[in-house]
């Protein structure tokens, strides 16, 4: 238990992602299981950058140079970025399909649509 | 290399190819295109197998996968059978074929079967043999549902549906054997030698003989047979009392002598059950045959009969079995491929398919229904006929081992084909009142030299087997001592 | 000199890809979507040749090192994989040619060729790329153009089609992330030499997370290449998009991401590490039901392509089948049913997307006589199923035999039973068609044969397509040695 208690930044992620898992398979409502899609990868996001915080430590922007324990890790920072660029990629045109998947079925209910099935 | 082997493998298939592009001027053409074919590609595969005897590696994928031809004793004897009784069914398929409409097809799957069917007969290695087989089923499948009726369809698909089932064993019986000995050629004596008998090698031979023997229709893999009757009666008596199920007769005895051998089949205590099985097929078969209006699938369950036997001599294990099978596989043919050719006759003239309405039809037609009572006696094995030299090597045999309840079925076995097949012919040449008036039904010649011919062939061998004998015996020799 | 070839590649097809839209017509679109891929191609050949005499290496892409850079790594199997997705997407954009207009309206032509040289880009780059994190990032661009070549045909299907797989599609992918975000944590390295190096010196103590980190692989790029129950997503995109990108999809698309779970279990973990967990002997299983049940899936169905793309999960669950079994030998018979699917599916679905085109029927009851209208196309469908069953000669045999070879050598013989009875099933689909495309027509009488062929001319790519059934079929030895060879290379 008092694991999960110190590292509190991995415990609250891996709570956010089941809980965008459970979002994501469990609605029939497209723009929830979107919404499911980004709490998952956010939760990714905080692991990946709790990874690389170092406590007590500055962001690694160099004015004067100090030795390299001054600052935190910057790689996870860095993947982050483009991880946040795919998630909204993702994100936009999963939300762009959605709007046409509500002009052709007048639904957003992935469950009623599949019960219309039309084939 | 020596790619000689492949021409009357290729020939039939060129042949049928050529069907599709030659315009026939008139029928009399076309029939001698074909016939004149046949007819050479049998001197083709007669002047391989006797004069050039090559022995030939087409291509290797790998230590499994090769393609190899070779020429044997057991190549010798079923190109001979299969291209002589090919030329006979020919030449009575014109008018048969003329009568049930869409010739072309049927002569161009014909002649692809041919060239399939001397592919299996000269398979060096299994895995060639196994090649041939798949295709074996494909090209023999067109014929089957010919009329393109439901119940062909039906009847094709259940085919298919054993074929494949049959042939997957097959792949897995290889696969086994293939995994203990490390080749797959055939070789007289077998390819086991140094090789303890496991129960892997005991399964791949289980394996392998129940593959084949779906093909060799054994019960319980035998329904296919009698429901691939539907198909037009030249097919039917090639394929299905000649061709299909021979090559599943032959495929046993190669892997039985050519792949295991006799001594390792002997050692692996199997045979008393496989046997059981064949001896069930002896007698279902006859007893069921007993049952059938229909002429044609009476014929056929009679296959499943007389295939039994030839199992039998197979399972033996000894030299007269042996021969006696092997003496039972070509008069099996012959005599088959007569009763079925009679029957497509009664059927075309008359139309007439069960046993009911024939009565008296011997007045009219005289030489049909002579030819098939001495065929029926031949094959119920009444001296001075084929039939019986045949079944007298199988008791021999049964004898040898101490088994004398083999003798005792095939005796049962000769009093219940002679309860099916006498019917036939006594009701034929009773007196009867037939719905038309009486006259000459016979029909063209084309189709009565055939049938008269084979007939002549059964008297033959009946009266002088000693040169088929002699070469027979020198094969089971060589397998067996 | 061929060193830096594979990033051309990608390159070459990336900006290919975003040039198009510059340029508003068809035609140019064509040329340069057409002509970056004949490039690829010459260059990913090059490339195999110059790895096959020089073996494997490392291309520092921007010349950083190792844990700081971006590495590619360029063995055998990734030359291999390079030259099969080219020659199979220039087959599919080479019929595409003559048949993508039927299918979408005019504006949408030249997006077609750019999401696909996008999506062939982002696959090699998940072939080629050593490092965990780029490979994330093709992974994600390669989700959102492979459902794009679905919902390029606007028709409402398609639309939920793409977004069905969308969401799974990303669903896999989140578990991938978190894979890579547990195997950085515990190494903190994402280039996979590295990775592996210091996994197998903390193994014994963080045996656990390994395992979480596995399964999260597993899961996830299982759901990407329709490992058995994970499928769902499959039948609908691959039914509904036009024949190319159907090809496409099941051709190449789910082998990328196979062979980077191949590359992910021996190059990141190793076999030591793997061996020691229960994740093989799960995916051999969930490979040998899946060989099955996608069968008998596909034997349910009554749409053609929804046939042919339920097979795609059978024959998905051989190359799973063949990296459970663990051993050299299952995984040189896994990659040579890459090859062998690749080809055979695409042929397959092409020439199932012509027959649909040409006669606007999609039941497989409807398409009795089929062989008497399209004797060519059929006949290319018929090599097709007649290799998936397993008929000797054609690639599809040979692949069985490889997996038969490989279950003897692991010494589980039981298990061939599933290799044959996967294939008679294959038989219990294919022939059907067949036999009613040739021979059913009888039942049909008084039917007016239209010759609906098309021309041989626009049949040519599915031939080459089917000749590479055919010629791994007469000489697959050369490939499966050649796959022997490029094995070691990757652990």
């Amino acid at each position: 238990m008092g694991h999960l208690i110190t590292n509190y930044y991995e415990t609250g992620a891996i709570i956010l992602f089941g809980v965008g898992f459970v979002t994501l398979l469990a609605h029939g409502n497209l723009i929830k299981k979107i919404i499911g899609m980004n709490i998952m990868d956010t939760a990714v996001f905080l692991f990946f950058i709790a990874k690389g915080y170092i406590s007590g430590s500055e962001a690694p922007i160099i004015r004067s140079v100090k030795s390299a324990t001054g600052y935190i890790n910057p790689v996870p920072t860095a993947l982050m970025l483009t991880g946040i660029v795919v998630a909204v990629s993702i994100t936009a045109f999963a939300l762009a399909l959605t709007i046409r998947v509500y002009e052709k079925y007048g639904t957003v209910d992935l469950n009623e649509i599949i019960k219309m099935g039309g084939e | 290399m020596n790619f000689l082997a492949l021409v009357p493998i290729a020939f039939p298939m060129a042949l049928a190819v050529g069907m599709h592009f030659v315009e026939f001027k008139n029928e009399s053409y076309k029939r001698a295109y074909l016939l004149g074919g046949v007819f050479l590609n049998f001197i083709f595969a007669m002047m391989v197998i006797f004069v050039a005897n090559p022995e030939m590696h087409i291509f290797k994928i790998n230590d499994f996968m090769e393609i190899y031809f070779k020429v044997d004793g057991m190549s010798k004897l079923f190109i001979t059978m299969t291209s002589i009784l090919w030329i006979f069914t020919t030449a009575y398929s014109f008018d048969y074929m003329h009568h049930e409409g869409k010739e072309q097809k049927f002569f161009t799957y014909f002649l692809v079967t041919y060239g399939v069917i001397v592919g299996i007969s000269l398979a060096g290695n299994i895995f060639t043999f196994y090649i041939f087989y798949e295709f074996l089923t494909l090209s023999t499948f067109p014929l089957v549902i010919h009329t393109g009726t439901k119940e062909a369809l039906a009847s094709g698909k259940k085919y298919l549906i054993y074929s494949f089932s049959g042939a997957t064993l097959v792949l897995l019986g290889m696969i086994l054997l293939f995994s203990v000995t490390g080749t797959l050629d055939f070789v007289p004596g077998g390819i086991l030698e140094g090789v303890a008998i496991n129960n892997r090698v005991t399964a791949a031979y289980v394996i392998l003989f129940l593959g084949f023997s779906v093909k060799a229709a054994m019960v319980p893999f035998h329904s296919w047979l009698p429901a691939a009757m539907v198909a037009p009666t030249p097919v039917s008596s090639l394929l299905h009392a000649v061709a299909v199920v021979k090559s599943g007769i032959f495929a046993l005895i190669r892997i039985t002598f050519y792949l295991f051998g006799a001594e390792a089949v002997n050692a692996m205590h199997v045979r008393g059950y496989l046997s059981i099985l064949v001896a069930l097929t002896i007698l279902m078969g006859s007893f069921v045959a007993l049952h059938q209006e229909n002429l044609k699938k009476r014929l056929a369950y009679s296959t499943i009969s007389q295939l039994g036997y030839i199992m039998l001599g197979i399972l033996l294990l000894n030299e007269d079995g042996l021969t006696g099978a092997l003496l039972h596989l070509i008069n099996h043919a012959v005599i088959k491929i007569t009763l079925f050719f009679c029957v497509g006759i009664i059927m075309l003239r008359t139309g007439y398919k069960t046993i009911g309405e024939i009565r008296g039809i011997g007045k009219k037609m005289p030489i049909t229904m002579g030819c098939f009572s001495i065929a029926s006696i031949s094959l119920i094995g009444i001296p001075p006929t084929n039939g019986f030299v045949s079944k007298w090597f199988l008791a021999m045999g049964g004898l040898q081992e101490n088994r004398a309840i083999f003798v005792v079925i095939l005796l049962v076995s000769a009093i219940l084909t002679a309860a099916y097949l006498m019917p036939i012919v006594i009701t034929a040449f009773f007196p009867g009142e037939m719905g038309k008036e009486l006259e000459n039904s016979e029909p063209p010649l084309m189709m009565l030299i055939p049938v008269v011919v084979l007939t002549g062939i059964t008297v033959a061998f009946g009266l002088f087997p000693n040169f088929i004998l002699h070469f027979i015996q020198g094969i089971s020799r060589s397998l067996i001592g | 000199m061929y060193n830096s070839y594979p990033l051309i590649i990608i390159l070459v097809l990336f900006i290919s890809a975003f040039a198009i839209p510059l340029f508003k017509s068809i035609k140019m679109a064509r040329i340069i979507g057409i002509s970056a891929a004949g490039i690829s191609l010459v260059l990913s050949i090059l490339t195999l040749i110059g790895v096959k005499a020089n073996g494997a290496y490392y291309f520092r892409v921007g010349h950083f090192d190792a844990p700081w850079g971006i590495e590619f790594h360029i063995g055998i199997i990734e030359g291999l994989m390079g030259v099969l997705f080219m020659t199979v997407s220039m087959a599919v954009l080479w019929f595409s040619i003559y048949s993508i207009d039927h299918d979408l309206s005019k504006k949408k032509v030249p997006l077609f060729y750019t999401l696909v040289n996008l999506l062939v880009g982002s696959l090699l780059g998940i072939v080629f790329s050593d490092d965990l994190f780029n490979c994330f990032v093709f992974i994600e661009i390669s989700s959102i153009a492979s459902c794009g070549i679905v919902v390029v045909k606007d028709k409402k299907e398609n639309i939920k089609a793409a977004l069905k797989y969308l969401i799974l599609s990303s669903l896999g992918s989140g578990l991938v992330l978190m894979g890579i975000a547990l195997v950085y944590s515990l190494t903190g390295h994402l280039n996979m030499a590295h990775i592996h190096e210091a996994l197998v010196s903390i193994y014994p103590e963080h045996s656990r997370n390994m395992l979480i980190a596995i399964g999260l692989f597993t899961v996830g790029l299982g759901v990407k290449s329709a490992m058995f129950p994970l499928h769902t997503w499959l039948p609908d995109a691959h039914t509904y998009a036009p024949a190319s990108s159907s090809a496409l999809l099941s051709a190449l698309v789910l082998k990328a991401y196979v062979i980077l779970y191949i590359k992910i279990i021996h190059r990141v973990f190793g076999m030591s590490i793997v061996g020691d967990l229960p994740v093989l002997n799960i995916v051999l299983l969930l490979g040998a039901v899946g060989m099955i049940a996608g069968s008998v899936l596909a034997i349910l169905q009554k749409n053609l392509k929804r046939m042919v793309a339920y097979s795609s999960v059978a024959q998905m669950g051989y190359v799973f089948f063949g990296i459970g079994l663990g051993t050299t030998m299952g995984l040189a018979a896994a990659i040579f049913q890459i090859f062998n699917h690749a080809f055979t599916k695409s042929a397959l679905f092409l020439s199932a997307g012509s027959i649909l085109e040409k006669t606007g029927k999609k039941n497989i009851s409807d398409l009795k006589g089929i062989g008497k209208e399209m004797p060519f196309t059929m006949a290319i469908f018929t090599i097709g199923g007649m290799s998936l069953v397993g008929i000797p000669l054609l690639s599809g045999f040979n692949s069985k035999w490889n997996f038969a070879v490989a279950v003897i050598e692991a010494h589980r013989v039981e298990l061939l039973a599933v290799v044959l009875i996967s294939s008679l099933l294959n038989a219990l689909y294919y022939f059907p068609v067949i036999i009613n495309g040739y021979f059913g027509e009888e039942s049909l009488e008084g039917k007016v044969y239209r010759n609906t062929e098309r021309p041989l001319k626009e049949l040519l790519p599915i031939i080459v397509l089917v000749l590479g059934v055919i010629y791994f079929g007469v000489s697959g030895g050369g490939l499966l040695s050649l796959i022997e060879a490029g094995i070691p290379a990757l652990n």
